[in-house]
This record gives structure tokens, C-alpha cells and sequence, in this order.
């Protein structure tokens, strides 16, 4: 029978106090027989530790949403609403209700509304019509007005470039009969040269 | 001591709301604790297993009932514990006699850093304790478990837990002084 202010068994695996450990570990260096037990126990402990854990041969998992309800709630949740004739029973309390709920809060009938006399639509139809014939005729006015103007354009720019070009042809035209009157010139004076010289 | 980003009370958390992806975490953690638990009071490794799966299937189902997240250890081992031992019983008359020969050796093999006589010889000693007694040793031993926290596990005082436990190491002492006299300490 141990001496030891506390159990050997709790110091060993670490079930006591700080100052309860120091007292044991005091005693034990004073008692042979309490360092006798303690150390049987540490080495029955160090014997029972070779046994060592094992590896998990399959992992443990589960993905299934079928195995894992949520909840109490949930299920009684889903029960009730998978069972057909807990539906049509509710189906029929719900379509009961809204008959009573209808029969004493049932909404004012809705009086038809007065509608203010309506114009004569052959009126609006010439007004309409009118209005687009001007609107359209508008339109068309000034669109020939700028094409008659864009043509006014383009003629006068014509013009010009044609003036230009006649001018500059008169004046090559002129530059070659100048050219060709002094060449029938010289040969002229040439040949009359050649006759006098041959006389 | 292992440093986990998450911790269990989150998982635990998340596990209530359905996060399965959060729940198999938790188990990966915790799978083998319990499966070795199981294994050393069953004694049949297919059997571990099989309780095993259910201890976690009933732990997910019974979530939303730990009050106290850190406390999830000793609940889960007490699942494990019912299970255990309601499986226990149901095979006790078939392998009384058997597992007292074969059950230690068969768990014994899976030590291989450790000579295997000595792991037979630790094996056997525990399978010749009482149910109660193997149980007590288990979960001071092997798993680590506060005196406390065991008495809440097997749902007993914490006198009882301890005087399980002294009685089995006395008897363990006497069991393993064969195999330590030949110089395994």
C-alpha cells in the first residue's frame, strides 16, 4: 500500500494539481517503496504504449444528403408535404379559407366609369391627315432645295473647270501656230535665199 | 500539440448548418481516435470499422444536441461507447472463449515498430481484463481522456472511472512483469 500524500496512479497520468505533483515528487525521492510503485507503474505504462494505434483501413465519409437530414424540422417538413393526402387535405383547407375570407371581406363591386363623350374621329382623321400632308409636303420642299442648290454647285464648279481647261487650250493652240508660222517663215526665207543664190 | 487553422467548433458549427464537406473534416480528424478505440474493445478490425462509420452517422444526426462544442470529444466517444458495447453484447455468448485467445493477437499485428511478442503480450493482457477495466485503460492510455471527461463518456463517477482504472493496471502489472523481466522496458 502506497504512502504518498496522493495517488501514484493520478501523478502518473497527470491528474494533479502543481502543488500536489511537487509533494508527490518529494515524497517519492524520500520513500523506496512509493519510487518502487511509481516506477512499475511508468513502466507498465511505457509497455501498454507499444501498442500503437492502427491506420483507418477505409476513410470515413458521407456525401448522400439522403443519409444526412438536417434537421427535425426539415424532415417533418418534407413528410408532410410527401404524403398525397396530407396535400389534398391542405390543398382543400386552403381553398375553403379563401372561400370564407372571400365571403365576408368580399371587395366592393366596381361601378363602371362614365367616359367622357368621344370627338368625332373623321374630325381627327382630317386633322391627322392634315397635319402629314404638310408635314410631308415640307419635307419634300426642302429636300429639292438642296439638291437644287448642291446641282447649282456642282454646275458652276463645272464651269469653271471647263473654262480653265478651254482657256489652256487656246493657249497651247496659239503657242503651236506661233511655233509653225516661225518655222514656215524661216523656210520661206530659206528657200527664197536658195533661189537668189541659184539665179 | 497540433496547430489547426480550424478548429472543431467551427466545423461543428458549419457540420449543423449541413455542411457535409465541413463534417467529413471533422471525421478525418477524429476517425482514427475512435476507430482504434473501437478496435482494442471489439477486437475485429472489419467491426471497428463498420461501428465506426455508424458512430460518425449518428454524431452527424445528433449534432444540433451537444450543447458545448469543446466538449465534442467526450460526446463522441460516448457514442462510440454505446456502440461499442451494445455491438459487444449482441456477439458476447459466440466469442467469449475465442476472443480471449485469438482477439489480442489479431489486434496486435498492426504495431509494427515494436516487437510483435511484446504487442501480443500487451494485446492479450488487456483482452484478459474486464470489459470495464479494458475500457477504463483505453481511454486513459491510449486516448488521453481526463478523468472527468471519462467519467462522461461511460456515464459513471469519477470514483468509479479511477478505481476501474487502478484495479486494471494492478492486474496489468502482475500480467506484463513476465515480458518486462526479459529486459522490454
Amino acid at each position: 500500500m502506497s504512502c504518498s500524500p496522493f495517488d501514484l496512479c493520478d501523478y502518473l497520468f497527470g491528474e494533479l494539481a502543481d502543488g500536489e505533483r511537487r509533494q508527490v515528487e518529494r515524497h517519492v525521492r524520500s520513500c523506496g517503496g512509493c519510487h518502487e510503485d511509481l516506477e512499475r507503474l511508468r513502466i507498465t505504462h511505457s509497455t501498454l504504449l507499444t501498442l500503437r494505434d492502427e491506420e483507418v483501413p477505409r476513410r470515413i465519409g458521407f456525401v448522400s444528403d439522403k443519409v444526412f437530414e438536417p434537421s427535425l424540422v426539415r424532415r417533418a417538413w418534407r413528410s408532410f408535404w410527401g404524403s398525397s393526402a396530407r396535400l389534398g387535405f391542405a390543398s382543400a383547407a386552403m381553398l375553403s379559407a379563401a372561400l370564407v375570407i372571400f365571403t365576408f371581406f368580399r371587395p366592393a363591386v366596381a361601378t363602371p366609369m362614365v367616359s367622357n363623350p368621344s370627338p368625332d374621329v373623321t374630325d381627327i382623321e382630317a386633322v391627322v391627315a392634315g397635319r402629314v400632308s404638310a408635314a410631308v409636303d415640307k419635307a419634300v420642299a426642302e429636300s429639292e432645295a438642296r439638291q437644287a442648290k448642291n446641282t447649282a454647285a456642282l454646275l458652276a464648279a463645272a464651269n469653271a473647270r471647263y473654262e480653265q481647261q478651254h482657256a489652256a487650250d487656246l493657249e497651247q493652240v496659239k503657242e503651236a501656230f506661233s511655233y509653225l508660222e516661225r518655222r514656215y517663215n524661216t523656210s520661206v526665207v530659206a528657200s527664197n535665199q536658195e533661189m537668189k543664190g541659184a539665179q | 500539440m497540433i496547430f489547426r487553422a480550424v478548429e472543431d467548433a467551427d466545423l461543428i458549427h458549419k457540420a449543423r448548418g449541413g455542411d457535409v464537406e465541413s463534417y467529413n473534416l471533422l471525421i478525418s480528424r477524429w476517425e482514427k481516435r475512435v476507430y482504434n478505440y473501437l478496435l482494442r474493445i471489439v477486437g475485429d478490425r472489419e467491426e471497428a470499422l463498420d461501428l465506426s462509420q455508424d458512430v460518425f452517422l449518428k454524431a452527424y444526426q445528433n449534432l444540433r444536441k451537444l450543447d458545448d462544442a469543446e466538449r465534442f470529444a467526450p460526446w463522441l466517444f460516448r457514442i462510440a461507447h454505446n456502440e461499442a458495447f451494445s455491438a459487444f453484447r449482441k456477439r458476447r455468448p459466440e466469442t467469449e472463449v475465442l476472443g480471449q485467445e485469438s482477439g489480442g493477437a489479431e489486434i496486435a499485428a498492426g504495431g509494427p515498430a515494436f516487437p510483435i511478442e511484446l504487442s501480443i503480450a500487451v494485446a492479450t493482457a488487456l483482452e484478459k481484463l474486464t470489459d470495464d477495466q479494458r475500457e477504463a485503460v483505453i481511454l486513459k492510455v491510449y486516448q488521453g481522456f481526463k478523468f472527468d471527461e471519462m467519467a462522461e463518456i461511460l456515464s459513471c463517477p469519477v470514483s468509479t472511472v479511477k478505481s476501474r482504472l487502478y484495479s486494471a493496471f494492478g492486474a496489468l502489472k502482475i500480467q506484463l512483469a513476465p515480458v518486462k523481466s526479459r529486459g522490454v522496458t
